[in-house]
């Protein structure tokens, strides 16, 4: 009797579940639907309704050779296919990239702009951007993509404050299309920088389907079955995974004969590394995009392959830096910074935290992709590095010593130094990293311990600057380094620093050099590397944060199913092996295109 | 009977009520700004943040006098409207919770019933055999004393990576949509087993354990004797002893139901099984008001409607409860 | 017969358990190992010590190296302490309220039996990780004993409730009626009537709750909810899943810590069962 109702609850549980999995699109239920629909709905909503529908019955498994399967992009449950949600980028990538598409692509290996649904664009003069937009490009409901399109997205940012670009319209003054195909764009006192980054950032929609909207569905909608010019389509999504299929109608197979080679792209979000690596290894993720340590070992054994085949591994994507909170004493002094930097083990950091997967940070904190901007004679003449002694005598110099004998240092006035150095509980890499900190800083003789509170408490003492110092990498991969500088020093200190210079550095001189990087055309190299040779000379002066090392853009990839993936070697792509948020443009879509199947 | 059942109802309408407040008021205590936490994930470019700031805080009715916030969470409830998650904007709470929420009974339900009906009969029937006791029943007191996530690690382990049996994540394969073919089921089962296996184990060993002990103590209970005396058949005894023993691990039963949540929620974790224990712990690590608040209500009703039925057969199990209660007071 | 006879006997009977001589010999290993432990190593708990990373035991290192070159028997030991502490603190607070709520609620009865059954319940269903949640971010640092307080004071519920449906049974036993009858007051029932006669029912709530106090602590290191500053064998086993040993072959970083937990809370179990037929002469195997 108890046997047969245990059984007989498991069966009604299992058909619960598959109940609850998602009506599978049936012929029986298409039928049953249409009267409905046709009885109910007699206004010209109809046709909408029916554009959205004509999916073919789709396939229930997918053939493995097909298939491009990927991770680390994402944690949480698809929630939105909203191109204006850009917090919840993480939970939907590829919303921007495969579905929606950008004016212009931009390659920091080569450090290109590479023209892609805008054919050219180019500043008239200083106050005018002329666009010219690609002929021959289609929404995936069949409509052509015209200027209109690109001045109803830009000007949404005019409409909603909500919009991530809307500050942009403080120095953009109209957007016109003058043809189906050619827009102008007016300005007063335009931020060159911040405008060449939204060109491949801003993500055009379809006007025809977004203009009846309401500001609350535009500004945050989920935005369910996305119709979008990209190379792929939504298909399916649950719990654990958001699957894409290849737009067979795809403007750029025609236009340039570019065609991506998975049939389907499924985006695996796994709980945890652990998980990931297990997929990893067992062949089942064919490009992995997590923070997975000890890749190193499963590199040499040639379980997976890496962008680089010997250390660091991996391309370096942002910079860790240390804020130091400069409202608070001793962080108020640039001897005691400077003195900070020098006891800080980098090496350690590198190769012990990350087990050689990152590498040491350049003392002005650019990315190896932005070399050229930075200025090597300042470098070598203000530069920091690992010297413990070095630090001990900084200190010692600016009055800093031990007057109670604790063996730590106090404040030329006597006080008490007491210090602590946080990350958010549970980022790993990153708590290995302070504990190596708040230890070299003590062996300096500056009593600094390593705290790890929940990000929501350690995100409010960032922003509200109560802490002492934090680590941050807010500043992914860009076009310019006005993206770094604008973190590191950005202005004007408010009561919330939600978005930068979280030590509440008040240097007037600084914030005028970075908005004067921000009005410098990109086309003027010269110009832009004067001014970061100053603001290079000023912070590692004043050192009021401490570049550490270059965050990896975590990726590894099997031979097993797909082959030619980017690697360093000259005969293979040289792309972003990306599929985060935001790295589509940056060369994870191009990478796409120049997979190969094995065999 | 009908009275006691009515009490015992207001009394869980009361526990409703004041759990239900302590979970509106658990968030709200919390230091840290939500609509800050979740724009700067979003490592927003510039002046736009301000802006949002307010805008969102409007749209999350965070901005409204506390005792409205109150009022108006209670109403909503009613309307089975848990607000819209931050961590997973805009998606509706009940809505991800209702997806999640197959999952876990697919889970548990059997995990929890099938290891109570198998312990127990396991206990009884290991108690007083000495062989079975000296042999099985250590490793059910290693089962009960393993940590969830340590068996799980373990299973994954073995029966994932070494072996390669079972798959270590997801709740079905990868490469397929739900649709009703044996493939599809089989590949739920699949995924399904680890985590239902690590859950069982434990509690198996701690069911069979608790049963063993209570059998043996009233075997050895004065009326147990006095019924041997008087010649009762062994079966008889034992049938007696398995209904008084039963008692305690009906209570244990109910109470179970909600720790284990914790229990869930580890091996939810280590498999990435899409369940409610790993949306709490998402909700929990991104600062999600609405959808611990929606989480934590769906365990409290749960609880509650549990504790509710087993209350009634408890009731029916021992009659001496309903004396206990109704005539001793009168 | 003497009191001094009875406690001889019972000295006796616990010599020849042999339950009881295994499970104290678990736990008197470990607790030995946790004082000495530290006294045979000479590292600190997350120094980089083994600049090879992870590395297999040797002489050298007992119990190998964590990926980070970490003596992993050194944490081990400061992690087996913390084991300890929470089962003692946290166990113990957790039946020192069971105890007095189920005996209250289960003599009683009636209104006071309701109020506390209330209080349980609540107790009960509000998600202890809620709790848990704000004290840790009003606590800048957790710390092992405030995780153990915390344990006790959240896991008193199902001892209170168990408790109280044992006392509700005995109480409507003949021997309690004929106690009432004589006119003794309701405490001294519990504690000369009641009580005994759950002697070991009580020790086992306690074992359960050392015991459940542990493993509850591991649940909450193990999802990154415990003490931010010290070491234990649940963060042992996060850290070594957040890195990816089980993947990578590096056992010996998460076998130690999960093996002795169960070690330990087995041999209490264990224990619990040897000492209950030690004080319970029906019990003994015959």
């Amino acid at each position: 009797m108890k046997r047969v109702l245990s059984t007989l609850l498991v069966l009604v549980v299992i058909l619960s579940m598959l109940a609850a999995c998602g009506p599978t699109p049936t012929p029986e239920k298409v039928i049953v639907t249409v009267p409905v629909l046709q009885t109910v709905t007699v206004k010209e909503t109809v046709p909408v309704v029916v554009t959205a529908v004509p999916e073919k019955p789709t396939e229930v498994t997918y053939p493995r050779n097909e298939t491009l399967y990927v991770s680390g992009a994402a944690w949480g449950p698809p929630s939105d296919w909203n191109p204006f949600i850009t917090w919840s980028k993480a939970n939907t990538t590829g919303t921007i990239g495969l579905v929606y598409e950008t004016l212009f692509l931009y390659d920091p290996l080569s450090d290109k702009m590479i023209p892609w649904l805008a054919e050219s664009g180019k500043w008239v003069d200083a106050d005018t951007y002329e666009l010219k937009l690609r002929k021959g490009i289609t929404w995936s409901d069949g409509q052509p993509m015209t200027a209109a399109d690109v001045v109803f997205t830009y000007e949404l940012g005019k409409k909603y404050a909500a919009i991530w670009f809307s500050p942009m319209w403080n120095y953009l003054k109209s957007a016109t299309a003058t043809s189906d195909y050619d827009i102008t764009f007016e300005f007063t006192n335009p931020l060159y920088q911040e405008w060449d980054n939204n060109l491949y950032n801003i993500a055009i929609v379809p006007k025809h389907l977004w203009e009846s909207r309401t500001e609350e569905q535009i500004t945050a909608g989920a935005n369910e079955k996305p119709v979008g010019s990209g190379a792929y389509l939504y298909e399916t999504h649950s719990e654990d995974r958001n699957v894409w299929v290849r737009n067979e109608n795809w403007w750029a197979t025609k236009l340039l004969g570019m065609k991506p080679a998975p049939k389907r792209i499924v985006d695996m979000r796994f709980s945890s590394n652990n998980v990931a690596l297990g997929a990893v290894v067992k062949g089942e993720v064919d490009l992995s995009n997590n923070f997975l340590p000890g890749i190193a070992t499963l590199s040499e054994k040639g379980y997976v392959k890496t962008y680089f085949a010997g250390p660091p591994y991996m391309l370096s994507a942002n910079t860790a830096v240390l804020f130091l909170n400069t409202t608070k004493k001793p962080m108020d002094d640039p001897a005691f910074r400077k003195a900070l930097a020098f006891s800080i083990n980098t090496g350690d950091i590198v190769n012990v935290a990350y087990a050689g997967l990152v590498k040491a940070a350049n003392p002005t904190g650019l990315l190896p992709s932005l070399e050229k901007y930075v200025d090597k004679d300042v470098v070598a003449k203000l530069g920091f590095t690992f010297d413990t002694a070095k630090a001990k005598q900084i200190l010692a110099s600016a009055g800093y010593k031990d007057v109670n004998g604790d063996g730590f240092v106090e404040a030329p006035d006597g006080s008490k130094i007491e210090l602590e150095v946080t990350c958010p509980f549970g980022w790993t890499d990153w708590m290995e990293a302070i504990k190596i900190i708040a230890k070299s800083a003590q062996a300096a003789g500056i009593n600094l311990k390593d705290a790890t509170p929940d990000y929501g408490a350690w995100n409010t003492a960032l922003t509200t600057g109560t802490f002492d110092m934090t680590l941050n990498n807010w500043a992914g991969m860009s076009n310019t380094p006005w993206t770094l500088y604008n973190l590191l020093f950005r202005h004007p200190i408010q009561d919330i620093m939600g978005s930068g210079n979280f030590g509440r550095w008040n240097n007037q001189k600084m914030f005028d050099l970075v908005d004067k990087l921000a009005a410098t055309p990109s086309s003027d190299e010269a110009g832009m590397k004067a001014v970061c040779s100053q603001i290079q000379e000023l912070m590692l002066t004043e050192m009021p944060v401490i570049p550490l090392w270059y965050n990896g853009l975590w990726a590894q990839y099997s031979d097993a199913v797909w082959t030619n993936w980017p690697t360093e070697s000259s005969n293979t792509p040289s792309r972003l092996p990306c599929t985060w948020s935001g790295y589509w443009q940056m060369g994870g879509l191009i990478m796409l295109t120049e997979l190969k199947p094995a065999q | 009977m009908r009275r006691y059942l009515g009490r015992k109802l207001l009394i869980y309408v009361l526990t409703f009520f004041l759990a239900v407040t302590i979970d509106w008021l658990i968030p709200r205590f919390m230091p840290g700004d939500p609509v800050q936490t979740m724009l700067s994930r979003a490592s927003l470019h510039a002046e736009a943040v301000e802006v949002m700031h307010g805008y969102y805080t409007r749209a999350f009715g965070l901005d409204v006098p506390v005792w409205r916030q109150y009022l108006n969470f209670w109403v909503a409830i009613f309307h089975g409207d848990l607000g819209t998650s931050v961590y997973l904007f805009p998606q509706p709470v009940i809505k991800i919770i209702m997806r999640a929420v197959p999952y876990d009974v697919f889970l548990l339900l059997p995990a929890i019933l099938l290891s109570w009906f198998a312990g127990n009969w396991f206990g009884a029937f290991a108690a007083r055999n000495k062989w079975l006791d000296n042999t099985l029943l250590p490793l059910g007191y290693i089962l009960t004393a393993t940590p969830y996530m340590w068996l799980g690690i373990l299973l994954a382990w073995l029966f994932g990576v070494v072996l390669g049996i079972f798959p270590i994540a997801g709740a079905y394969s990868f490469s397929m949509r739900p649709h009703l073919s044996w493939a599809f089921i089989g590949s739920v089962v699949k995924h399904w087993f680890l985590p239902f296996a690590s859950i069982f184990l434990v509690k198996f060993g701690g069911w069979a354990i608790g049963m063993r002990n209570m059998i043996i103590y009233e075997l050895e209970a004065d009326y147990s004797h006095y019924l041997e005396a008087l010649g009762a058949p062994r079966g008889l005894i034992r049938k007696y002893a398995f209904r008084n023993a039963i008692l305690p691990q009906i209570t244990g039963l109910s109470l179970d139901l909600g720790v284990i949540v914790a229990g869930a929620l580890v091996t939810e974790v280590v498999f990435s099984y899409p369940g409610i224990g790993y949306l709490i712990l998402q909700a929990i690590q991104n600062q999600d008001y609405f959808l611990i608040q929606g989480c934590f209500l769906f365990i409290i009703i749960g609880v509650l409607l549990a504790n509710f039925a087993i209350d009634i057969a408890y009731v029916i199990v021992d009659p001496r409860t309903r004396l206990g209660m109704v005539g001793e007071s009168a | 017969m003497s009191k001094r006879k009875v406690r001889s006997e019972t000295l006796y009977f616990a010599l020849r358990n042999n339950k009881l001589r295994v499970g104290l010999s678990v736990i008197l290993f470990f607790l030995v190992l946790t004082f000495v432990g530290p006294l045979l190593t000479h590292y600190a708990p997350y120094d980089y010590v083994n600049p090879l990373g992870a590395q297999p035991p040797s002489a050298k290192y007992w119990f190998g190296t964590t990926m980070f070159g970490q003596d992993v028997f050194t944490q081990f030991v400061h992690g087996l302490k913390a084991t300890f502490l929470v089962g003692v603190v946290g166990g113990g607070l957790g039946t020192l309220i069971g105890i007095l709520i189920g005996f209250t609620a289960g003599y009683r009865g009636g209104v006071v039996d309701e109020v506390l059954n209330m209080i349980t319940n609540i107790v009960l269903v509000i998600p202890t990780l809620a709790i848990l949640l704000i004290i840790a971010a009003y606590l800048k640092v957790r710390g092992i004993l405030t995780e153990s307080i915390f344990i006790g004071c959240t896991a008193w519920p199902w001892a209170a409730r168990a408790i109280r449906a044992q006392t509700f049974s005995l109480r409507s036993r003949e021997f309690v009626d004929l106690a009432r009858l004589s006119g003794m007051s309701p405490w001294r029932i519990i504690f000369t009537e009641i009580a005994p006669n759950m002697m070991s029912y009580l020790l086992l709530v306690f074992i359960l709750q050392f015991g459940g106090a542990i493993l509850n602590a591991a649940t909450l290191d193990f999802i990154g909810l415990g003490p931010t500053n010290a070491v234990s064998l649940g963060l042992m086993m996060n850290n070594a899943v957040l890195w990816g040993a089980l993947l990578l072959g590096i056992w010996w970083w998460f076998v130690p810590p999960g093996l002795a937990i169960m070690a330990i809370v087995g041999a209490l179990y264990v224990t619990n069962v040897g000492l209950d037929e030690v004080f319970n002469p029906k019990l003994r195997e015959m």
